[in-house]
């Protein structure tokens, strides 16, 4: 046994006795840390005193009855689903067309294809967001709304090809043939066999570029000028300049949609899809 | 397959007659019907894209090609040109965006204090996320449920998520008024450097777990095993076999990290006070009051070479982080 076994052998023998609890507590540890916020700030929507005062003297659903009789707030989650819905077809339709192309085509650039596909992920968003409003609104002179649209389908294809492609990656493609050797052409073969099969995948990859373009704040933020606001950018001004107990409410709305459209998109998928890189 | 000529009856139904072929008839019917209509005319078109494999890869991959380069690529290239103009787009050629923020002791300052704040939020968020990680993979068995409860928050509000951070830690918040129930002094965390570091680790822990847990799943439980075998404890073992062996992982985090959190200005605009002004700020300042665009073009660049440097360094080294879901390792 050398020196350096011999200091380190009581630490190995700790490791080894005490790992799995280890394990336990640093998961609960930090799971803990993830939820607390979010608990306490649904917890918050319905307290009585206001945003300062915890714990607060009692429960009510005030700030629900204030939220939903304000104009602005509902006008904002409109503006937002008109900017979302449409940015998330475009998204799942250019998304699937990558998927296509890159599983089952050989072309010059098709590796840029896939580096053009990953890096509005990498480029920090200040940077694309100011780029984008340069070009957009600066050069182009595009409308607002289409600004805003194209800034949230660049926002989200990244995502959406990030699960649409392994759904066609781990499709098998015997079927394809088979249907082809039943005489169906490409496009019918596309539909009737390649599209079932996909379908989920493509889906998850909708229901997460929807959450994402719903959540989206910064290429907003920039991209956008001092028209209505979409929802994330109502609560910014709303944090920044007057916070009201509404606000707790709003995030309550965002988890909800949040939750229940990736649980959505899970359901359809495995977990590690959206992990895998 | 028997290439002889058949007609499409053989083909729907090659063999027996009576209803059930009488029926599958009338179905070919009904398709034969919209064939000559829309779908007729979809199907030439892959008939004719067919025969042309260059088109067709052209009509699937062009497109998406084409938004993301003009929408995309080409906003940046237009940056690049913008920094170089006076004041304003199309204003005279200059090199004074670059000589006044790179010869500017504040604007350096700020660019040191957010190299050191994304130092320390990587270093946190890469043992915490690794630690959890390897919690999960090695001795967990709801791993998925876990890994889901991970990624949730990660789907919410990046704004919502600042803010309850805003209602935890102010003076008289969660956190102090807990801490008053149990006797002990108010910490009135808001607004400092610490309150910072929080809100980055919070935002970015999901995003990092993510390539460590990729990284680690794909680990072979063997060699463990074998290093086990052979007399190292499991730290040796972590540091000579596991770690080595997901180094990749490791650096595809880092670089998830450190990069979104060298360009942000939401946390430190909402968590910091009015001394922890960090690059990203700078940019939103000159795009929201100051509107010296060319300027705020000319910082943007600034960052993106340190992003580019990170990346090439990063490759180098073996970060797995292009081919959104194509190669693994």
């Amino acid at each position: 046994m050398s020196a350096v076994d011999r200091v380190t052998a009581p630490f190995e023998r700790f490791a080894q006795a005490h790992a799995s609890r280890m394990a336990t507590v640093v998961i609960v540890a930090v799971l803990a840390f993830l939820w607390l916020p979010i608990a306490v700030l649904v917890f918050m929507s319905f307290a009585d005193g206001g945003v300062l005062s915890f714990p607060p003297d009692q429960l009510t659903l005030r700030w629900y009855r204030v939220f939903l009789s304000n104009d602005a707030a509902l006008d904002a989650i409109v503006t937002t689903l008109t900017i979302s819905i449409p940015a998330t077809g475009i998204s799942v339709a250019l998304s699937t067309m990558i998927a296509y192309a890159v599983d089952r085509y050989v072309f010059p650039g098709r590796s840029w294809l896939q580096l053009l596909a990953t890096l509005p992920i990498i480029v920090p968003l200040v940077v694309t967001g100011i780029a984008m409003v340069l070009f957009f609104n600066g050069t182009l002179g595009l409308p607002d709304y289409v600004s805003v649209v194209i800034a949230h389908v660049i926002r989200t294809i990244p995502f959406a090809t990030l699960v649409i492609l392994p759904t066609f990656m781990s499709f098998d493609r015997r079927l394809e043939e088979a249907s082809k050797d039943l005489g169906a052409d490409e496009f019918e073969t596309f539909r009737q066999v390649t599209l079932p099969n996909v379908f989920p995948g493509i889906v998850a990859g909708g229901l997460l570029a929807f959450t994402l373009s719903f959540n989206e704040f910064v290429y907003t933020y920039f991209v956008k000028g001092s028209g209505d606001p979409t929802l994330p950018v109502y609560i910014w001004n709303q944090i920044r300049y007057n916070v009201t107990p509404e606000v707790n409410v709003i995030s309550v709305v965002f988890l909800a949609v949040a939750v229940s459209m990736v649980l959505a998109a899970v359901s359809l998928t495995r977990v590690d899809l959206i992990a895998r890189r | 397959m028997a290439e002889s000529p058949r007609s499409d009856d053989e083909r729907v139904s090659p063999s027996g007659d009576g209803e059930t072929v009488a029926g599958t008839d009338r179905e070919v019917a009904t398709d034969g019907g919209t064939a000559s209509g829309v779908d007729g005319r979809v199907s030439d078109l892959t008939t004719f894209l067919r025969e042309r494999p260059r088109l067709r890869t052209l009509s699937i991959a062009g497109p998406p090609y084409g938004i993301l380069l003009f929408f995309f690529a080409i906003p940046l290239l237009a940056m690049l040109v913008v920094s170089f103009q006076a004041d304003r787009i199309g204003g005279a050629w200059t090199l004074r965006n670059y000589t006044g923020f790179l010869t500017s002791e504040t604007y350096l300052t700020v660019v040191w204090r957010t190299f050191l704040i994304s130092v320390q939020v990587t270093a946190i968020v890469a043992g915490v996320g690794y630690g959890l990680a390897y919690s999960i993979v090695r001795f967990s068995r709801r791993t998925t449920l876990l890994l889901l409860l991970v990624i949730l928050p990660f789907w919410t509000s990046y704004i919502i998520r600042m803010y309850a951070w805003i209602n935890i830690l102010q003076s008289d918040g969660v956190l102090d008024s807990t801490l008053n129930l149990a006797g002990l002094p108010a910490l009135s965390l808001l607004y400092t450097d610490t309150a910072v570091l929080i809100g980055f680790t919070y935002v970015w822990l999901p995003l990092a777990v993510l390539p460590f847990y990729a990284s680690l799943t794909n680990l072979d439980g063997d060699l463990i095993e074998a290093s086990k075998d052979l007399g190292a404890g499991p730290i040796r073992t972590f540091l000579s076999v596991t770690l080595p062996m997901t180094i990749n992982g490791v650096i595809t985090g880092i670089v998830l990290v450190f990069i979104p959190t060298f360009g942000s200005f939401i946390t430190p605009r909402l968590l910091g006070g009015t001394n922890n002004i960090m690059i990203g700020m700078v940019i939103e300042n000159q795009f929201k009051s100051a509107f010296n665009w060319p300027f705020g073009a000319a910082i943007g660049i600034v960052i993106s070479v340190v992003v580019v440097v990170l990346l090439v360094l990063a490759t180098r080294l073996g970060g797995g982080l292009f081919g959104a879901g194509g190669e693994t390792s």
